[in-house]
């Protein structure tokens, strides 16, 4: 047995990722005990008609989330219970609209700051309807082995620490959401642990008193004795002890009062919650509560520590009596557990999961990214440079400063060639089109092909199957015509002989001037003096070039089009960034630039 | 609660119907003198020069002129402004006409947990003080408004006599209006007089409470609220202040000076009880703090220094009751590198560290801090099976000898 939060609460949460985070903590509850998930429905108006996802054990539970708490207790007719984790501005509406629905009984209210006039209102309204109002600044309710409503009891490991998957005899009410815990802790180590454990908020006027639930624990036969933390300020802990010291009670209660250090403190001085504030007349002392319990035969420990030795005397005094029987602790292994997450399984030795993916260039794992085992910042300040991390990421070496310098002047000989080009010219129009960043400059990318910067792949498999095969130009050249067809890397559009591309004599000039052997290019340079003799424009292009020098230094043949790809995204951001600073706007062909073959305009012939 | 000063408070009456003198609030005798220019009253009454700062007992401090002309007030204003009291720096001045009357009387509006009372005391001033049996009460259910009659039948009972009652029931009626709809905690106007020229009531002096949890929904506050203590906050309270309002959860400060045990625990609950312990076992207080509610790590660290930098401090108890969703690990996180910033200014020389704590994530967190010896903190960390004040009995134990 127990009150307020039982077996049958079925409840709704109002509220977005704070009511969804409880959610989740009381499904952990639900699991630990072996019940279905008490909470049916949320309530959240900017959601409304999506749905939550809720782990419980090793699955997902989906719960939908409705704009009204009408809509919800129409669908789910079991609720009767609902948590509000509203902000403060809409909490007293929100808790309006639950106590105002006929299904729901009870409502709490974790909320802080709501102002002490929507409080009062929500528990005279709540009074009137005959229903509990619980809050605000509650941490929530949970009732051992039946059910949690909110976040009290903390994380999976502290419910089964305390025992909360099965009853024990003592009720708890505090003020405080943390010391909630630490007495249900205590009530788990000096007794048999809780019944039922309310938060009612450290406000200045909580919706509901201790009295309250006082009877209801009175009422509630399980519970022998009940844990009442106080703090200075109010009147309700009087209340309790004047309801205690009234007549005979059942139930043993233990009261324990904060506040003391008030006395030695500078006037005017005070702090803790918002309701730890004495009267301006000096009532409502941690002294005066602490004597008024006393007084009225409860059981009143000098200082918070000596609250366990209290309960265990209790608990002691209960068993001697033969109202209580001792519960026999449970075996390590006989403990509720939480499904272990994957990582959690594979850290103990549990279970092997095969990889999706593997990768050999990478890992991200550490406080910093590791090319091919290198730590970045080890790199930056060793004084390697861009080239290097290509070597490593594409072809897994360090490059020598050589090879790194080629590589540099390679991007930095293709990082753009002007607007009217397919890539840039593509990025341009895009850009004018109003298209972001990313996807203009794939547009850009995606002109790259056998016709337009992609020769470089191809141009570096041949000159390297050539080269391999210790062919002759000829041979090349007539092995080429017959089984490939245009020799990859040779022929500009504009360039020729005459009107020579400056980037390849660069290019070339500067990896000759390096004395390194360089078979590939010289294979090139070969083929390009037989092709341009027979046609002015079949000259070695900035592909070919390229692909020569770098299957000379051992990249990869796959690899190739990639440092065109690389350096011409340089000028492609360039392009789109350009157009944007411009403000260009949308621009088409004009018609004059089309030649329309389309036939001229005709009769549409009736539908057959 | 948020004390508001009598300037902003008699605002907020008269925007509710209750007369109020004529006033001004200056920040330099050379403000008021053009405010003469253009107010006739301040020509032709008989001034009040007040302090508007949140101090007590100003009639003594000298910080109350009465009975002035411009002039007189205009001098009063100069020898007022940029008096140090205490911690408080006197920066504005009140100046309001003064009424001539012969009676004075009491009215006030008081938040209850169901509600609100009116009360009443047709003796007014400090006489009130000494007959509190004269106070009349009249309990008003929240969301209801007190009836006229009930004002007036309270009136009488209060000793007014017929007409007057009247009055005073309609004075009481508006005064409870502007309680119940500014959010008001606690309203009082002592003294009521009845202005010799028209024989209205005015409202001479005001002490209002507002609920500063409220204040989303009064976009005409445009004033602050004043210390509570007495005193001013000093900087290191306004900057954690300031880190409060942006946060999610809380951070709380408060500095006593004179103390030697230094407070970083946990919870708003938890935290005046390690506050009780350390008066209980013969400490002293250094400060209250508190952070709650998951607040992020970076906001616990700012709370760190601050607590770090309080002078003369032997022990440092970073206390806590088991939390509920607070992720330990992650606010212990903040304390450490607070700890180690204080350590790395030379702070914490000497200072013994007392943590203990439960939660969410306590185990890492807990290792956290156990790890901090090797950096040569003197620090003693222990779980949840340690209870809750204990390590406030070790640490001024061991003060001790």
């Amino acid at each position: 047995m127990s009150i307020l939060a039982t077996k049958d609460t079925r409840v709704v949460i109002q509220g977005g990722a704070a009511g969804l985070n409880a959610a989740r903590r009381m499904a952990e509850f639900c699991y630990m005990i072996r019940r279905p998930l008490n909470v049916d429905a949320f309530v959240y108006p900017p959601d409304a008609g999506k749905t939550n996802e809720v782990p419980y054990g090793s699955g997902l539970l989906t719960v939908p989330v409705y704009k009204t708490v009408a809509e919800a207790t129409a669908n789910h007719s079991q609720i009767n219970t609902s948590l509000v984790y509203i902000g403060a501005d809409r909490a007293c509406a929100a808790g309006m609209e639950a106590l105002n629905d006929p299904k729901i009984q009870l409502v709490s209210m974790i909320t802080e700051g709501v102002p002490e006039r929507d409080a009062k209102l929500l528990a005279r309204y709540a009074r009137k309807l005959g229903k509990t109002f619980n809050g605000p600044s509650a941490i929530g309710i949970v009732s051992a082995g039946e059910c949690r409503l909110g976040v009290i009891g903390g994380a999976f490991d502290n419910l089964v620490a305390c025992k909360l998957y099965r009853e024990g005899s003592f009720g708890v009410i505090t003020k405080s959401g943390g010391l909630s815990n630490e007495i249900i802790w205590i009530c788990s180590q000096f007794a048999d642990g809780i019944t039922t454990a309310i938060g009612i908020g450290g406000d200045a006027y909580p919706g509901t008193d201790y009295v309250t639930y006082l009877e209801k624990f009175e009422q509630d036969p399980q519970t022998k004795a009940v844990v009442i933390v106080g703090e200075m300020g109010g009147e309700l802990e009087e209340r309790a002890a004047e309801w205690y010291g009234l007549k005979k009670r059942r139930i043993k209660l233990l009261a324990v009062v904060s506040g003391f250090c008030q006395e030695s403190l500078p006037k005017g001085m005070k702090f803790g919650h918002a309701g730890a504030k004495e009267g301006l007349k000096g009532e409502g002392s941690a002294r005066a509560k602490a004597e008024a319990f006393k007084k009225a035969g409860a059981i009143v420990p000098d200082t918070f520590g000596a609250l366990g030795p209290a309960i265990k005397a209790v608990y002691e005094e209960l068993v001697k009596s033969g109202q209580v029987r001792p519960i026999p602790d449970l075996s390590q292994e006989d403990l509720p557990k939480l499904p272990k997450t994957v990582e959690e399984g594979m850290k103990a030795g549990e279970v092997m999961v095969t990889p999706l993916i593997k990768t050999t260039i990478s890992d991200d794992r550490g406080d910093e990214p590791c090319y091919d085992g290198y730590p970045a910042s080890e790199l930056i300040n060793k004084g390697y440079d861009i080239p290097h991390i290509v070597g490593l990421l594409w072809d897994k070496r360090l490059l020598s400063k050589q090879e790194a310098e080629i590589i540099k002047r390679i991007i930095m000989l293709s990082a753009d060639h002007g607007p009217c080009v397919s890539g840039a010219l593509a990025t341009i129009i895009a850009a004018c089109a109003g298209i972001g960043l990313s996807q203009a400059v794939a547009a850009g990318l995606i002109m790259i092909g056998p016709r337009f910067g992609g020769a470089v792949t191809d141009a570096g498999r041949w000159f390297k199957h050539a080269v391999d095969n210790k062919m002759s130009v000829d041979e090349f050249l007539t092995y080429m015509k017959k089984a490939v067809g245009p020799v990859p890397g040779i022929g500009h559009r504009v360039k020729s002989v005459r009107n020579p591309d400056k980037r390849v004599k660069e290019l070339v000039s500067y990896v000759k001037s390096l004395g390194i052997p360089t078979p590939h290019l010289d294979f090139a340079l070969e083929v390009e003096k037989v092709t341009s003799a027979k046609k002015d424009n079949l000259i070695l292009n900035v592909d070919g070039t390229m692909a020569a020098v770098l299957v000379d230094l051992g990249f990869p043949v796959d690899s190739l089009n990639g440092f065109f790809i690389l350096a011409r995204t340089i000028g492609l951001i360039g392009h789109w960034v350009d157009q944007k600073r411009q403000e260009s706007r949308l621009i088409r062909l004009f018609d004059y630039l089309v030649n329309y073959a389309a036939p001229k305009r005709r009769e549409v012939p009736p539908l057959k | 609660m948020a004390k508001v000063l009598e300037g902003p408070g008699m605002g907020l009456m008269k925007k509710w119907g209750i007369a109020v003198p004529h006033y001004v609030v200056v920040t330099s005798a050379e403000e008021l003198a053009t405010l003469g220019d253009a107010n006739d009253w301040l020509k032709k009454s008989k001034l009040v020069v007040k302090a508007h700062e949140a101090l007590g007992s100003r009639f003594k401090l000298g910080l109350v002129k009465v009975g002035l002309d411009l002039r007189g007030a205009q001098a009063a204003a100069k020898e007022m402004l940029g008096r140090q009291v205490g911690s408080i720096t006197v920066s504005q001045v009140i100046v309001s006409e003064m009424v001539p009357h012969k009676e004075e009387y009491y009215a006030a509006v008081k938040s209850t947990r169901e509600g609100a009372e009116v009360l009443l005391a047709n003796c007014g001033g400090i006489e009130v003080e000494s007959n509190w049996d004269r106070v009349k009460k009249l309990a008003v259910v929240v969301g209801d408004t007190p009836p006229h009659d009930a004002l007036e039948k309270l009136a009488k009972e209060a000793g007014f006599s017929k007409d007057l009652a009247k009055k005073v029931a309609d004075f009481a009626g508006k005064l409870f209006a502007c309680f119940d709809n500014e959010d008001a905690q606690y309203l009082e106007v002592n003294p009521v007089v009845v202005r010799e020229s028209d024989g209205e009531l005015v409202a001479l002096d005001a002490v209002t409470l507002l609920d500063a949890d409220a204040r989303f929904r009064h976009h005409d506050w445009n004033f602050p609220f004043a210390a509570e203590f007495g005193r001013a906050y000093t900087r290191h309270e306004l900057d954690v202040m300031a880190v409060d309002s942006k946060i999610k959860g809380s951070v709380k400060f408060i500095e006593i000076p004179g103390g030697d045990t230094a407070m970083l625990p946990a919870g708003g609950g938890a935290s005046v009880y390690y506050s009780d312990a350390v008066v209980a076992r013969g400490g002293k207080l250094a400060n209250y703090a508190e952070y709650s509610g998951d607040p992020p790590d970076w906001a616990v660290e700012v709370l760190t220094e601050k607590v770090c930098s309080l002078p003369g401090i032997r022990n440092v108890i970073v206390g806590g009751a088991i939390a509920n969703f607070t992720d330990v690990k992650k606010t212990f996180g903040g304390i450490i590198a607070g700890f180690r910033k204080a350590k790395a200014e030379g702070r914490l020389n000497g200072v013994k560290i007392w943590v203990r704590r439960g939660g969410p994530r306590e185990k890492e967190g807990l290792e956290a801090m156990r790890a901090l010896r090797d950096e040569g903190f003197d620090i003693h960390v222990f779980d949840r099976h340690t209870p809750l004040t204990d390590i406030v009995d070790m640490a001024l134990q061991q003060q001790k000898n």
